[in-house]
Formats: structure tokens, sequence, C-alpha cells
């Protein structure tokens, strides 16, 4: 089974589980639910709740993430006072149960975070000087700038080790190379004009053959 | 130029703050009430290259050669923006960061935390992440004594749960509302360690309070005292701080009956003072040499 963890507001969530043959989406609802299981640090019958069902981790086999936080806002149920800490809470709880799940998640905890939070740019500027990559400035002021006008940008998405884009083959390279090094199964890598590194972001919507790679390496488990 | 960023009146960022003055090291205070005036230009790609300005004094983040971080929340809009880039800047400046931003957030998911205590050796308590109340029920008859903790690093006052009593019992069908961490009580002598680079200082702590930090207010006593630690567990404690990218740690440790240590949870940005209080420990001054660099980094 693929667990899509996301907003049930979320319409990319929603296609991605209509695609995968067998997905569902875990929600923030999910999270607050009866019957989660989670022992630690032993891995005993630990139990998911998915779409509402409970599902035991050993018949998850992929974790598709389209969310870096749990808000306050999607505790709808709680009072509002409560609803920071049970965010946190859940927040810290999934955490957890994407670390140390038995199927293979896309893209890992790092740090205890996850999502587009994971790929924070200290990470990917690290990996990028690591590797030789030149980096685009990133230039914060808190006076206004002049900026550059829109830069053409070149977007590479990688996905289970596949490129995909209209890059040119040595481009999809090195964004292969850089998605390897963070550790990244799925991540959009963006470059300027000059073929520097601009960013990287796990946020987008996969395009579609990101979708079917994913789907795949999701479906097949941990490698 | 040393940072020292947090609020002035906390009493963890006075101390290294006046440590820093005492060993003669240049030192900008960045302080919380003001951060919302912060001014700065800088190129992230590039962290060493542009500036910092606060109440007038620009600081070339080239020349910033540590930084001793303990914000707290950020109290308006500006504030936040201010902290969001500094937190950028010192996530990546090539300086000594006490403690880097990243990690630190170990610490808002302490179940993830405690795994990573596990794969460095050490024994953790065991521990049920749940929302179901059979299970939790289980739980709790398996153990006979639980403590419940927050799993972020909010409200984080640990309580605890008997199975001899219905009425702990009975609130165990609270955890349907949303997960909650519980686990099996450890019996023994609280420990604190404060990991300082390669340093270790050891206090114990004997409280009859479930949360000893609490004792006082819960109507109990906390004793605290300097605690010898056995030849080996140190070097381990310095290298579970580095595992988890900590320059500074404070790590709670209980020491079992039978000899055995367990291990609770490591906190990134300690409250170290109250203790530094009753040992004579010199935990400021060992940060500050830290952050001057004539204590190694590990």
């Amino acid at each position: 089974m693929i667990v899509v963890v996301g907003s049930r507001h979320d319409t990319v969530a929603a296609a991605l589980v209509s695609r995968w043959p067998g997905a569902a989406l875990c929600s923030a609802e999910d999270l607050c639910s009866p019957g989660w299981r989670w022992s630690m640090p032993g891995a005993t019958a630990r139990r998911w709740i998915v779409a509402g069902q409970p599902v035991r981790d050993e018949d998850v086999s992929g974790v598709f993430l389209r969310r870096s936080a749990v808000y306050a806002e999607e505790m709808v149920s709680l009072h509002p006072a409560d609803r920071g800490f049970a965010a946190a809470e859940a927040h810290g709880f999934l955490s957890c149960v994407l670390a140390t799940s038995a199927a293979r998640v896309v893209n890992p905890v790092r740090d205890g975070a996850f999502g587009e939070e994971a790929v924070r740019p200290e990470c990917w500027a690290a990996a990028a000087r690591r590797l030789g990559l030149p980096l685009a400035p990133q230039r914060v002021a808190s006076a206004p700038i002049r900026r550059a006008a829109l830069r053409r940008r070149d977007c590479v998405e990688c996905a289970a080790g596949q490129a995909f884009g209209p890059a040119d083959t040595a481009l999809r390279a090195v964004a292969g190379e850089l998605s390897q090094a963070l550790g990244l199964v799925w991540a959009v890598i963006a470059f300027d004009r000059q073929r520097r590194l601009l960013g990287v972001s796990v946020a987008a919507a996969p395009g579609e053959g990101a979708q079917a790679a994913l789907g795949r390496a999701l479906a097949e488990g941990r490698p | 130029m040393i940072l020292v960023w947090g609020e002035r009146a906390d009493p963890p960022v006075a101390r290294v703050a006046d440590a820093l003055a005492a060993q003669g090291a240049p030192t900008c205070l960045l302080d919380d009430a003001a951060l919302a005036t912060l001014a700065y230009d800088l190129d992230l790609a590039a962290p060493a290259e542009g500036w910092i300005e606060l109440q007038g004094r620009r600081i070339a983040a080239a020349d910033i050669s540590g930084a001793y971080v303990r914000p707290g929340e950020p109290r308006s809009a500006a504030a936040r923006v201010a902290s969001s880039v500094l937190l950028a800047l010192l996530s990546a400046l090539p300086a000594r960061v006490v403690n880097r931003p990243a990690a630190g957030r170990s610490n808002a998911a302490k179940p993830y935390q405690l795994g990573l205590i596990a794969q460095a050796g050490f024994a953790v308590p065991d521990t049920l992440l749940t929302t179901d109340p059979e299970a939790a029920r289980d739980f709790l008859h398996r153990h006979g004594r639980l403590v419940y903790k927050s799993l972020s690093g909010i409200r984080s006052i640990v309580a605890t749960l008997q199975a001899s009593d219905a009425g702990d019992v009975a609130r165990l069908d609270e955890v349907r509302h949303g997960p909650v961490q519980l686990q099996a009580h450890v019996p023994g002598l609280d420990v604190r360690v404060h990991v300082v680079g390669s340093q270790c200082f050891a206090c114990s702590v004997r409280s009859d309070a479930t949360d000893y930090r609490y004792a006082a207010a819960a109507g109990h006593d906390a004793q605290l005292a300097e605690h010898e630690l056995p030849p080996g567990l140190g070097p381990r404690l310095v290298a579970l701080a580095q595992a988890l990218g900590l320059q500074l740690a404070g790590i709670d440790l209980r020491l079992q009956a039978d000899g055995g240590w367990v291990c609770f949870e490591v906190n990134p940005s300690p409250g170290f003072p109250w203790y530094e209080d009753a040992t004579g420990h010199p935990i400021a001054e060992a940060i500050a040499a830290l952050l001057t660099g004539e204590l190694a980094a590990t």
C-alpha cells in the first residue's frame, strides 16, 4: 500500500491517491483518530490510521509526503486554545513515524524535519558546494533592493533515480547527482541561465513521468 | 566578533554574555526585544558576505567568528522575518555556532530523538506512541507505572500514571483525541549532564517530584549535587551530542540501582544556570571558551 501524507484539501495529494493503485491519504484528521500504535525502541505491532482505517506498518510499502508540518488550523475539532499544542504533538508524532516506518519514505526525515523543511537552503547549498556546483546568489536585504529581471529557469525533476524535464542531458546529470547527494528520492532542482543552482524544492506537484517513476518505487518499498 | 542572540534577561544568555566579557571577547548581544529593528544585506549562497546591523552597529558576516543562539518566539511579523534571516545565516556561516539551528530540531519531535539516542547505543525507556485507549491501557498494565510526556517541546512537563489508580486507567480514554507519548517509569537517580564541546558536567538531582524541574510548584524539594560519571560514559555522551550535531547539550539520564544508565532526552538549548549555581560547574565559562575557540569543538 502507498500512503500519501497530506491535507484533505490538497488537490495534488488527491490526484496522486487516484493515480497510484491502492494508495490512500493519511490526513491531519487521521493523525488524531483513535487506533495508532507505535512502539519504541522495538517495532512491535506498529499501526497507522489511513483514510480512517487501521493499517499495519508492514503493509505500507511507500509513503509520499505532501506536507512539511501539521498546522494548528487543521485541528478543527479541538478548542482553539489547544490547537497549537495538538498540532505540535501531531507533528512530533508524524516525524517519528516517518523516520522509523519500515516503508520507503519519500523523502526521508532529516534532523527531525520532513517535506520542504528537510531541504532547507543550508542543506542543498552545502551539498552543492561539496559537489563543486556554482550557486546563484540568494540575496536577502531589509531595505528594498533592485531585483534582476525574472531569471530564466531550467527545472529538472528527479524521481526515483530518473531525471525529467526539458533541460539538457548534462544539467539533468548534475541534478541527479545533487538529489542523490541529498538523499532525495523526489525533488525539483532549478538552475538559472548560467547553469547556477537556484534552489531545490520538494513541494511541487510531480509531473507525469515522475508520478509513474515514484508510483513504482513506492509500491516496491525500501530498496 | 561573537554574537549572543536571545533575551537579555534570560539567565543562560546573560551568563554566556558575562563569561565572554570576562574573557575579553568582542561580543554583540542581539536582544530579542530589538530584533524587529535588525537591518541586513546578505547573500545566503555566500554566507560570509554581507552584513547585519542592530541599533546602529554594523557587523560584517565575515567578522562573525562565533554565535550563541537561544532566541525566544518572535513577537512581531518584523521580528519573525529577522529571525528567519538570522537562522538562515547562522545555519550556513563558517563560524562556531552553539548550536546550529537544524541541530536543535530533533527536540521538537522527542520520540524521533529517542530513536537517535537508541541508535547511539543508549538504553531508552520502553515507549508507546498511541491514540488507542486499549493499547495505552495494556501498556500501563504491563509496566504498572508510566510517565506521560509531550511529543513536542511544548508543555513539556512529565506526569505519572499508575495501573493501580482507577482514575488514571479511565483517563487513558482521552488518548483517542490525539497522539500521546507514554513511557515505562524507570526508577533511579536523575543525572543531568551538560556537554560543552568535549567537556562533561554531571549533576545528580534527588527529588520526589515526577518532574524535578517543577518540584517546588508541586510542593517537593530538589537537591542537586555534583556527580562523578563512570569511566567511558562521558565520551559516549560527547559522541551522542556530536551525532545530533550539538556543541552544547543538556542530557537527561537516570542511574538505575543495578548501575545501568537510561537516557531520556537531549536538550539542545539547556537552561544550565540552575545546575551551575548548585554545583559550581563553570558551564558558561566553557561555552564562552568554545565560542572563542579556546575550547575545542567536537
